[in-house]
């Protein structure tokens, strides 16, 4: 049997504005918390996979593997791809075919410094011929909310519950982040909050619907099966992991409803990882909106297409913890999400992956799901521009 | 940010929004495609070119854009969603223009979405004053307001003339508006100027004319706004409209070139269009001129700043040929002298008005010399007139002439159109013949007189045929259309500055 590539240590920054740090600081940060809890030295490196979306842009940082290399005296094999999920799934497949045993996967990104033109930057990587007519990063994430109102036929009085539902995720993402010391946010919200930011901005979604920008930075300490058990009594394994594509022009897309690349990677992953979706009870979702929550219950598969904010608005009256999907608890967003953990897009995989390493390891504080018994399973999904690229990852933490 | 390559290629695909078609399954693409994703192999070299350019389409779904990003802030909030043409086979971003938002305005997208849309050539963002100008067809605007979807058909030509004259024309202004006592007059929506008004203009010549664009083989523009110092409007408007023979590399074989001289840049070269068409060897079929201008003046309290109380916005274009004429040309006649009434120094960003010169030894002295030496050559006494128009810089300059020269009100007030569009420089004298075209009747003999400063005149005598009738139904945007239209914006004087410094 092929071996199982095993995340042995993590790091992270707090995420949020960090103006008095390069780049580089932050991933030195991440990197030595990682490294100091899976007790490997830095010549214990046998290779870097480094993740940023747009670096050269933003810092104008171009061969960001030589400030890697400087900053770790290593002169290991390097590779900079644009999300963190895409850094780990290059990782995994190096580890499962044999060549390394012990590597770096880092995610960094710097936005607040060039927060003036950064709307414009995000939005031609995005989607450029949607940028060139008009389109702004929470256009496309508005008219994917008015497509699905108008595709599963909601009027009226369901239409005011799936606005409050919505406004129910950024809340609950909210109430999560309380707990996590490194959130941008570690502050309440409350649904009029919510729901007057879009007053104020006479549009269906307001500022507290969409994640914010961020600086920040993520490392994981990968090994192989046979290293982690050397290394640590608490590895997680990575179970199953897989991508899928979609077209960079959001209008040319057949359903502007849905993320496709989603729908594809988690039955791949689940396939790989030889799970079932029911046995996944801890989730980190790509919040870069509330809709983009929503959606993605459905294209995960948790809930029946055109029903997640039923299920959210439910679950989300008395909130306890977790929504409730088919009777079952749900754990969704540990961290607070993008919308209150942050957003800085290369190192956001690496936020979210840290997360479910934590929960699974039984390490994540005050905000420790409580059904610990039979906590063994953690899922993953990162996007890449406006669902271009789908990733998802299931975790386990024990051998099975 | 984006480099020349870049844009010419942007341009190309977004201006004209062209696509692809599988010629096996239907499938269709924006962009071009060498293959098809459905037939796979077997589908290289049956993919044809398809474009939306003077197709309608339906606003599938849309939100309001309060804040943009930086490049397109001076457009303020706009409507941003998502176009479907040919049944949802194709579906594109769009934005929806020729609309002022107020800050606190509520948009409720249900009102909007499943209506029809008309693409429209604008500029497509702000740019540094030094860079190319980013121009694109994804924007739209709504067939049941001010711009109706017209369909473009060619018809194969019914019959030839001996002389040559006008196949087609057609007018557009925008429908923003200021009007102050007794002058109503047009301005552009801050994303359009001279050259989107030119492109405009030409369009709706090609839809009156029927003709096949490709018959083309010569574009004049005249103009005293172009955006740039050096660089044709004549080219965007060949390329956007496929003027002349295409050809596999996207060069198209047709010749641009851009005149300027002051308001008769346009009118000065109706004679050699009409010559050009007449020579057998020339090879060329049509040829098309267009007077374009977003006219310049500074502000009211500046040096200059009179004409600040008239000008106005708009483009006429005609075509020229020998088939199927709406109107055989009798003649011509044309006069120059160096006075230098009116000028604008490069650089400079608006004109200078010498007061003592415009009105006697300037407009006047060409104007009736063009006007009585035309009659003189080809015996016309002003009872064989049916309609005189004359260059319209203000109300009061052609009414004058006009009264001077014999002419009664009816032969004179129908091509008045300076109280309802302002002075269009180039395009002044054209509009005030397209506003005659529009309404006269077959065998009606037209006097065009232009007048441009710096100074001269060229004076025309058109004579309509009996087809203008056959081809007036292909054009609803005529002038009187977009006079008196039900969806025209007025603007305050503070916006309408702010509309015509554009984005």
């Amino acid at each position: 049997m092929r071996t199982r590539p095993a995340i042995i240590g993590a790091g992270r920054t707090r995420f949020g504005e960090h103006y008095e740090k390069e780049p580089e600081k932050l991933i030195e940060e991440a990197w030595l918390k990682a490294s100091k809890e899976a007790n490997v030295e830095r010549k214990d490196l046998e290779a870097c996979y480094l993740s940023d979306y747009f670096l050269p842009i933003t810092n104008k940082l171009g061969l960001e593997e030589g400030f890697l290399s400087e900053l770790t005296e290593l002169h290991v094999p390097m590779e900079v791809t644009r999300s963190f999920s895409s850094a780990l799934s290059i990782a995994c497949n190096a580890i499962i075919a044999g060549k390394q045993d012990v590597v770096l996967v880092g995610g960094i990104e710097k936005m607040t410094d060039r927060w003036d033109k950064i709307r414009d930057d995000l939005m031609l990587l995005e989607d450029p011929w949607s940028f060139y007519a008009g389109c702004t990063p929470e256009a496309n994430h508005e008219l994917m909310l008015r497509a699905y109102i108008k595709k599963y036929g909601l009027r009226g009085q369901d239409i005011e519950k799936l606005n409050e539902a919505l406004a129910q995720v950024s809340v609950k993402n909210h109430l999560h982040a309380m707990k996590n010391e490194y959130a941008q946010y570690r502050r309440n919200v409350t649904l009029r909050n919510v729901l007057d930011a879009r007053k104020e901005a006479g549009k269906p979604l307001g500022l507290l619907d969409f994640a914010p920008v961020s600086d920040g930075a993520a490392t994981l300490i990968l090994a192989s099966e046979k290293v982690a058990e050397k290394l640590t009594d608490k590895p997680v394994s990575v179970l199953g992991f897989s991508s899928a594509t979609d077209f960079l022009t959001f209008p040319a897309r057949e359903d502007l409803t849905h993320f496709i690349v989603t729908q594809m990677a988690i039955k791949n992953a689940l396939k790989m990882a030889e799970v079932s979706l029911r046995d996944l009870q801890l989730v980190e979702l790509y919040d870069q909106s509330t809709v983009m929550e929503m959606v993605s219950l459905e294209d995960m598969g948790f809930c029946e297409p055109g029903t997640a904010w039923r299920s959210i608005h439910k679950s989300c009256e008395h909130y306890k913890g977790y929504y409730e999907v088919d009777g079952k608890k749900l754990f969704v967003n540990m961290n607070g999400g993008l919308k209150a953990d942050g957003n800085p897009l290369g190192a956001t995989g690496g936020a979210e992956i840290f997360e479910v390493f934590k929960q699974l390891r039984q390490e994540a504080g005050e905000r420790q799901i409580n059904s610990n018994e039979d906590l063994n399973l953690g899922c993953v999904l990162e996007l890449e521009g406006f669902g271009t690229k789908g990733y998802v990852y299931v975790f386990g933490s024990e051998k099975s | 940010m984006s480099s020349e390559p870049i844009e010419r290629r942007v341009s190309y695909l977004g201006d004209r929004l062209r696509g692809t078609r599988c010629s096996i399954c239907g499938k269709e693409y924006f962009e071009i495609r060498d293959y098809c994703g459905n037939c796979g192999r077997k589908s290289f070299g049956k993919m044809t070119s398809t474009d939306l350019f003077y197709e309608k389409g339906e606003l599938d779904v849309c939100t309001l854009v309060s804040e943009p990003t930086n490049k397109f802030t001076k457009l303020g909030s706009y409507v941003y969603g998502i176009v479907s043409f040919h049944n949802g086979k194709i579906r594109v971003p769009g934005r929806l223009t020729d609309r002022m938002i107020k800050h606190d305005e509520k948009i409720d997208p249900s009102t909007l979405e499943g209506r029809t849309v008309v693409p429209r050539f604008r500029r497509r963002y702000s740019v540094e004053k030094c860079d190319i100008i980013p121009t694109i067809s994804l924007a739209f605007t709504f067939a049941d307001e001010y711009y109706p979807h017209q369909d473009y058909k060619t018809v194969e030509p019914k019959k030839e003339y001996d002389v040559p004259g006008i196949v087609g024309y057609g007018f557009y202004s925008s429908r923003f508006r200021i009007k102050e006592e007794n002058i109503e007059r047009a301005i552009p929506f801050i994303d359009e100027d001279s050259i989107t008004a030119a492109v405009e203009a030409g369009k709706l010549a090609l839809i009156h004319s029927g003709i096949d664009s490709a018959n083309v083989g010569k574009v004049y523009v005249g103009s005293e706004s172009n955006p740039y110092a050096v660089k044709p409007i004549a080219s965007k408007v060949a390329q956007v409209l496929k003027l002349g023979e295409e050809s596999e590399d996207d060069v198209q074989g047709v010749d641009a070139i851009d005149t300027e001289f002051a308001c008769k840049a346009a009118t000065s070269v109706f004679k050699d269009a009409a010559s050009l068409v007449n020579y057998p060897r020339s090879n060329i079929k049509n040829a098309m001129v267009i007077g374009t201008d977003n006219s310049q003046a500074a502000p009211r309290d500046c040096p200059g700043g009179e004409l600040d109380l008239f000008v106005g916005y708009g483009a006429a274009a005609y075509v020229f040929g020998k088939n199927d004429l709406i109107a055989e040309i009798e003649g011509w006649y044309s006069c120059t002298s160096d006075t230098p009434d009116f000028w604008r120094r490069d650089g400079e960003p608006h004109p200078m008005h010498g007061g003592r010169y415009t009105g006697d030894p300037a407009y006047f002295k060409h104007v009736r010399k063009a006007t009585v030496k035309l009659m003189q050559r080809l015996g016309l006494q002003v009872e064989d007139v049916d309609y005189f128009v004359a260059h319209q810089p203000n109300a009061q300059f052609p009414v004058r002439i006009a009264k001077e020269l014999g002419f009664k009100e009816e032969q004179y007030m129908p091509s008045l159109q300076v109280v309802r569009f302002g002075n269009t420089y180039s395009g002044a004298s054209p509009v005030g013949l397209a506003a005659v075209l529009d309404v006269a009747k077959p065998d009606s003999r037209v006097l065009v007189v232009s007048y441009g400063s710096g100074a001269g005149s060229d004076a025309y005598s058109l004579v309509t045929t009996s087809q203008i009738l056959d081809k007036r139904p292909n054009q609803q945007l005529t002038v009187h259309y977009q006079a008196d239209n039900p969806f025209l914006n007025y603007v305050d004087y503070t916006t309408y500055r702010r509309l015509k410094l554009g984005m």
